[in-house]
Order: C-alpha cells, then sequence, then structure tokens
C-alpha cells in the first residue's frame, strides 16, 4: 500500500497527487508525513506528503482504539444503563410505597452488577476479541479522574457550604434543592465528558449532553426526577444492546486461530 | 505497527493483536517470532480456566528501542523542508 502510493506519487511528480491520496480517504493509513527526495529530473527535489504510520504511529489514537475495542461491545452502557434505571426505579418506588426501595435497590444494584459484568465479559468479549491488559497506568488514570472529580465536587459543595453558613444563611443549600436537577445534570455532563476523553470512548459525550440537556428540560418542564433517570436508563441499555448485537456479529466466536498458541 | 499496538498497553494476547493489527494470523505470528529473537518481545504462555492463554508484551529492551526509534523519526520529521 505504502510502496504503491510512494511509487504513484513520485511517478506522477506531483505534491498535488500526496495532497489529493490524503483528502481522498488514506488517513486511516496514514499518520505521518514521509520525504521522498527524488533526482529524477536532476533539479527538483520532491517533497511528499504522505501519511505513513509505520513510519511515526499515532500512539494516542492506538491507545484510544485499544480502549475503544474493549468497550465497543456495548457492556459498559447495558449496566451503566442498569444503575441509572435502578436508582430511578429506587426513588419511584420509594415514593409509592414508601418501603426503603430507594436504597434497597441501588444497593442491590451495586452489589450484584459488577461481578456479572466481569463476567459478561469473560463470556463475551474476551473469547471474542482478546484478552488486553492497560496495565497499572490505565487503571491510575481512571482513578486518578475519578478521585479527582469526587474531591472537586465535595470540596466545592464543602466550601460552598461553609461560607453560606459563616453568613448565618441557607441560601445556598436551597439553592441546591430548588435546582438539584440541573446540578446533577452539569456533574453527569462533566463526568461522562471526563471518562468519555481518558477511555477514548466518545459516546459519553453523547450520554452526558443528553443526560445534561433532559435534566434541564426536565427541571424547567417539573418533571419528576425519577422519571427522568428511568428514561435515561433505558436509553442507555437500549444503545447498549444494540452495540452488543453489533459486536456479537462483528466478531463471531471461531476456532483457535491462535498459531503463537 | 506491533510494537506500538504493544507500545500503549501492558500485555495482550494473540487474538486482540490480531483484531489490532488487522494481520493474518501466520503474518503476526512471524512477525511476533523475530521480535521476539531480538528480545523486544517477551512471549508467555499459561493457562487460564484450563485453556491455553499467550501473553504478548514488550520486553524492557523492546520499549527502548521504540521509545528511540520514535525520537529519531520525530527528529527526521523536524528537520523536514515544508
Amino acid at each position: 500500500m505504502v510502496q504503491k502510493l510512494i511509487f504513484v506519487l513520485i511517478y506522477n511528480r506531483s505534491i498535488q497527487t500526496a495532497r489529493e491520496l490524503k483528502t481522498a480517504g488514506n488517513n486511516q493509513v496514514v499518520t505521518n508525513y514521509f520525504v521522498i527526495q527524488s533526482f529524477i529530473s536532476q533539479k527538483v527535489v520532491y517533497v511528499v506528503e504522505v501519511k505513513i504510520l509505520a513510519k511515526k504511529p499515532n500512539l494516542k489514537e492506538i491507545e484510544r482504539r485499544a480502549y475503544m475495542s474493549y468497550h465497543q461491545d456495548g457492556l459498559l452502557d447495558i449496566f451503566a444503563g442498569l444503575y441509572v434505571l435502578g436508582f430511578g426505579l429506587g426513588i419511584t418506588m420509594e415514593i409509592l410505597w414508601d418501603f426503603g426501595f430507594g436504597v434497597i435497590m441501588p444497593g442491590i444494584l451495586i452489589a450484584t452488577v459488577l461481578p456479572i459484568w466481569i463476567a459478561a465479559k469473560r463470556k463475551i468479549t474476551l473469547p471474542r476479541i482478546g484478552f488486553v491488559s492497560f496495565g497499572v497506568r490505565g487503571a491510575n488514570k481512571l482513578m486518578a479522574i475519578f478521585l479527582g472529580v469526587m474531591v472537586a465536587g465535595l470540596g466545592a459543595f464543602f466550601a460552598f457550604t461553609f461560607a453560606t453558613f459563616q453568613g448565618g444563611s441557607r441560601q445556598w443549600l436551597d439553592l441546591i434543592v430548588q435546582n438539584g436537577m440541573i446540578i446533577v445534570g452539569l456533574g453527569t455532563l462533566a463526568v461522562c465528558t471526563l471518562f468519555g476523553y481518558s477511555m477514548g470512548l466518545r459516546r459519553l459525550y453523547v450520554y452526558g449532553l443528553l443526560a445534561a440537556l433532559v435534566l434541564f428540560i426536565g427541571h424547567f418542564l417539573g418533571i419528576f426526577f425519577a422519571y427522568i433517570l428511568t428514561a435515561l436508563g433505558i436509553t442507555v441499555m437500549v444503545v447498549g444492546f444494540a452495540l452488543l448485537i453489533s459486536f456479537v456479529k462483528k466478531y463471531p466466536l471461531q476456532g483457535d486461530k491462535a498459531i503463537v498458541e | 505497527m506491533i510494537m506500538a499496538q504493544l507500545y500503549v498497553i501492558q500485555s495482550a494476547d494473540f487474538t486482540f493483536l490480531l483484531h489490532q493489527t488487522g494481520m493474518t494470523p501466520g503474518n503476526l505470528s512471524a512477525h511476533l517470532s523475530k521480535l521476539e529473537d531480538a528480545g523486544y518481545v517477551e512471549i508467555t504462555k499459561e493457562f487460564i480456566e484450563r485453556k491455553p492463554h499467550t501473553a504478548l508484551a514488550l520486553t524492557k529492551k523492546g520499549r527502548a528501542a521504540f521509545k528511540e526509534y520514535r525520537q529519531k523519526v520525530k527528529q527526521f520529521v523536524e528537520k523536514l523542508p515544508e
């Protein structure tokens, strides 16, 4: 492929051709600038723009693709959606029956979903795309983001609360209660953006935006918070199932092809 | 390509590399053997839940070589005329 490109470029003696090839859809193969100094005409030095993956790999893109391939199975979406749905249903049932469902439901989910998610990864994902370990660096990055978000959120909350109480007013707390959905929406957008960026999962941006948008609208239209959570949870789960079906079709289970093995 | 894939992760198995690189099993296997001979890639064979599993990872030497290669390419590209 690369040799073919270089041949075509030298043959045409034109930088323009290189630019045309670049814009004609070879951008995935090519990621780097490569120079061919050709003295075919004895006078002209050809400087050709060709992106060649093998010459200077875009490591961030490769890392992003590795992360993405690991999470393209939709399992993350299904179980994240299940959590959100569980919270929504928990709050709704709590209000309807006042039986402590608001605590029980999320508790059950937190205790059960993670082990099921790990088992599903082992049974569905790993046999299809193989095993990958991102190592301590990857785990540390996610943990650092998670802790950073927690510390920043709690820090901001306590700082504002402390400042408000110093003035002998409950305005700040009242403001939080009155605008809870907007705050949750913005928080969700921030968390989704951070995790989406660090994991290379761009669909998390969409989830964040969707959650923020729906919660904003819900706040102004006075829609019950739990209903919005339930709808969001179902939406994310549906996307997850669609991704899972597509993943299973794209990577069917095959016999052991590993020659090294 | 293989070196770049292994550089951004800690380790992976053959199937994962196969999907990520888009190579054929035979081609990938041949490249891995050469990289192993050069001391750049470490191939560990083990059993996980009674199934054979081959873990592939860059060695320290491989990591250093790839880093050096990238620096050289970077220097080369920076020297290029616009």
